[in-house]
């Protein structure tokens, strides 16, 4: 039902039961906000969303508060306006103003605000926070003296990822985010998603910074440094800055990097195809056993984390197949098969990711081996972004240039990585291609049209009939797991699982930008790049397959594909 | 597990996120504190995030987080208190016992909070030492009292 209401003196139409925050902002009304996370709860924390009512005697915060007939409301009166101005200033009073040396200089809200609301000296003084800053993470960084405690970090981390690893502790001007007992996140149950980093309007939270040591390898001698670029990178570059499947983004990319000092540009999308091609293998071998729960994807660090946590009954479950970033670094750093002129120990691997929790993995034991890491160095798009503008390096003007062999053919099965459900497509067309050979066609593999629906599909390959689902975000992947255990349900025999909503188009490495929508756009973007591209299944992928039946010939060989998970024990 | 806290929680058999704040009361009666041990115990038992349970916990004074000194000395810190100097007492306080308000001393023989209002307004500025008072405190008479307790402590610790 719809109604009309009068704001700022012209009429409105509003539906009813929406908040007026919502009615304001469909209708195109400036209100400007800091807690509120559009799809969750309204807290009215901030109080910067407050507008004027006609009749009542306070001012109301519009996000929390329903559309009434017959109301009339004021968003931009003097007294909001100056209301909003001394909020904005008194979160300011205990504010580092260190903006200079932030990490989110010119991409802070606060910074928009205080510019916004015409704030030009500071008003109010006091005691700055004394709480330590907290470098425990591999992943996320904690500086609350420049936390504004909005509250998004924490319900993010609740009620998206089911975690709970940050919370409010103690109170009044001594509150702070932190985990229990003050300790760092490292012993905490952080997954190291990133999520809390991609909600943050300051710069409280932000990435554990690799770029120096990355700097310092392409600039030294000592070093062979060798990019890694993961298909949802090049997805989310692509979509951040606006080219197309036609420009080359991967080229784009190749020519930048190796313009910055990298010795060779590789496609981890060769890797993503091996791990498809393992799991595929692994689901085909589970299949034949009958195993009476379904397999599980292991490509996705934060779940993994996750599952090694909270549920570490299912880890048997889950692929044993390495994520493609470690596999790639795995194939690099080999006496056997990798870059053969250069030591092992010689080679720098950079990964450039989507991923905050990849930087966890490089460091997790079972992916070093002799102390030497697969992975050296992990680059989000953030870090990437940033690192191109100081070499001043603009990406839509440089001529493209190609990936490394041996290492430089990727299908668009890799690109299908990049958003939830594709894995668990690219995956059912491997198995297809493993049950019925070189010559069968492609599988019919139709996602249901159900939004907010189970994301499930039923195909018969060979004399299976095999159930392949999907889901991402922690809490929906917890519940369709309760789900599956309450029903007694035997149908499904794969589960792509992804950690971050929308899959690693939601990662935390990506762009800042709050848009509960935004993934949709980067899977727009990695779909458009899959039709550019000719090897459509994980197997078409001909550089690699003669790679792996070259040279992984050996059970030992085989078993380096491989890793292993194990309970964790953390403060939960 | 401490067998004292399995019959606490046989007090709460329904294991609901309510019983929180009553359980880590009885906790705190029964062990003068809340360890680190005692939290994790009551997450896995009421099924609650610890990070949840110390941010419930840390929100209210009234929680301790380690054990009391031998004498637990409250000071009064209520509007005619502030007046009448309470501020400066602390910061004596603090002063000669080396800790800040919510700490105990290396050796445990003290512990020092400080509490909203006792209630005894026109005695201010005063402090509380295992329920005995100190009124009218002055810089001096607070250290004299102060002094009798750090030589005397073990013969007015058997007479309580």
């Amino acid at each position: 039902m719809s109604f009309t209401i009068q704001v700022n003196n012209s009429p409105l139409e509003v539906h009813q039961g929406e908040t007026l925050l919502n009615a304001l902002r469909r209708n195109g009304i400036k209100i400007p906000t800091l807690c509120h996370m559009s799809g969750f709860t309204p807290s009215g924390a901030c109080r910067l969303c407050v507008v004027e009512i006609e009749g009542k005697k306070d001012l109301i915060t519009s996000c929390s508060y329903p559309v009434e007939e017959g109301m009339a409301v004021k968003t931009n009166s003097l007294r909001v306006i100056s209301a909003r101005k001394s909020l904005v200033e008194m979160l300011l009073s205990n504010h580092p103003d260190d903006c200079l040396y932030c990490e989110r200089n010119g991409n802070c809200e606060l910074q928009w605000l205080a510019e916004e609301m015409n704030i030009t000296e500071r008003k109010y003084f006091s005691q700055k926070n004394s709480h330590k800053r907290d470098h425990s993470s591999t992943s996320v960084y904690r500086d609350p003296a420049k936390c504004i405690l909005c509250n998004r970090c924490v319900r993010v981390c609740e009620e998206v990822q089911l975690v709970t690893a940050i919370e409010f502790i103690y109170r009044g001007n001594k509150t702070t985010v932190n985990s229990a007992f003050n300790k760092g996140l490292n012993v905490s149950s952080c997954i190291n998603c990133g999520q809390c980093i991609m909600v943050c309007p300051t710069g409280a939270l932000v990435d554990i910074p690799h770029t120096e040591k990355v700097q310092s390898a392409i600039t030294g001698k000592k070093k062979f440094p060798v990019a890694m670029i993961s298909p949802a990178f090049v997805s989310a570059v692509a979509e951040h800055l606006g080219l197309k499947p036609a420009d080359n983004p991967w080229g784009l990319i190749v020519a930048a990097l190796k313009k910055a000092g990298f010795k060779k540009v590789i496609d981890m999308g060769w890797a993503s195809d091996l791990n498809i091609r393992l799991e595929a293998q692994h689901l085909l071998k589970r299949l034949e056993d009958k195993a009476p729960e379904p397999m599980l994807s292991s490509c996705c660090p934060a779940w993994i984390q996750y599952a090694e946590e909270f549920v570490p009954h299912m880890i048997p479950d889950i692929a044993t197949a390495k994520s493609p970033q470690q596999l790639m670094g795995r194939m690099l750093k080999n006496e056997d098969y990798g870059l053969q002129d250069v030591a092992p120990e010689n080679i720098f691997t950079v990964s450039f990711s989507v991923c905050t929790a990849n930087k966890f993995e490089a460091s997790r034991e079972e992916n070093t081996r002799k102390g030497i890491s697969e992975v050296d160095a992990i680059i989000t798009v953030r870090e990437f972004l940033k690192l191109m503008r100081s070499y001043g390096l603009d990406i839509r003007r440089i001529e493209p240039d190609s990936f490394d062999k041996p290492f430089s053919e990727s299908s668009t099965a890799s690109l299908q990585t990049v958003y939830s459900g594709g894995k668990a497509e690219a995956v059912a067309q491997q198995l297809n291609h493993l049950l019925n050979g070189n010559k069968s066609a492609m599988l019919k593999f139709t996602p249901p049209k159900n939004p907010g629906g189970r994301k499930e599909v039923k195909v018969k390959i060979g004399k299976h009939e095999v159930g392949f689902a999907w889901v991402s975000g922690i809490a929906d992947v917890q519940k369709y797991f309760d789900d599956l255990k309450a029903e007694k349900r035997t149908d499904i025999h794969y589960v792509e699982v992804m950690a971050c909503s929308g899959g690693c188009a939601g990662g935390g490495g990506q762009p800042i930008h709050w848009q509960p929508d935004k993934f949709r756009q980067r899977k727009k973007m990695a779909q458009e790049m899959e039709k550019s591209r000719e090897a459509r299944v994980a197997f078409e992928n001909i550089q690699m397959e003669t790679f792996i039946n070259r040279h992984i010939v050996s059970e030992e060989q085989e078993k380096c594909l491989h890793t292993s998970f194990h309970k964790r024990d953390v403060l939960k | 597990m401490d067998s004292k806290l399995t019959s606490i929680f046989a007090l709460f058999p329904n294991k609901q996120r309510d019983d929180l704040i009553p359980m880590l009361h009885k906790i705190q009666d029964e062990f003068g504190f809340l360890s680190e041990e005692f939290i994790i115990d009551v997450g896995k038992y009421l099924n609650i995030s610890i990070n949840k349970i110390y941010g419930v916990a840390t929100f209210y004074d009234n929680f301790r987080f380690g054990p009391k000194g031998k004498f637990h000395i409250r000071l009064c810190h209520g509007t005619a208190c502030h007046v009448a100097g309470a501020s400066t007492i602390l910061a004596e306080l603090e002063k000669y016992l080396r800790i800040s308000a919510g700490e105990t001393d290396k050796n445990g023989l003290f512990s020092l909070e400080v509490v909203s209002c006792i209630g005894a307004c026109g005695l201010a500025p005063l402090i509380e030492i295992n329920d005995e008072y100190y009124t009218n405190l002055t810089l001096d008479s607070l250290k004299s009292v102060l002094d009798n307790y750090r030589e005397n402590h073990n013969s007015i610790y058997e007479e309580q």
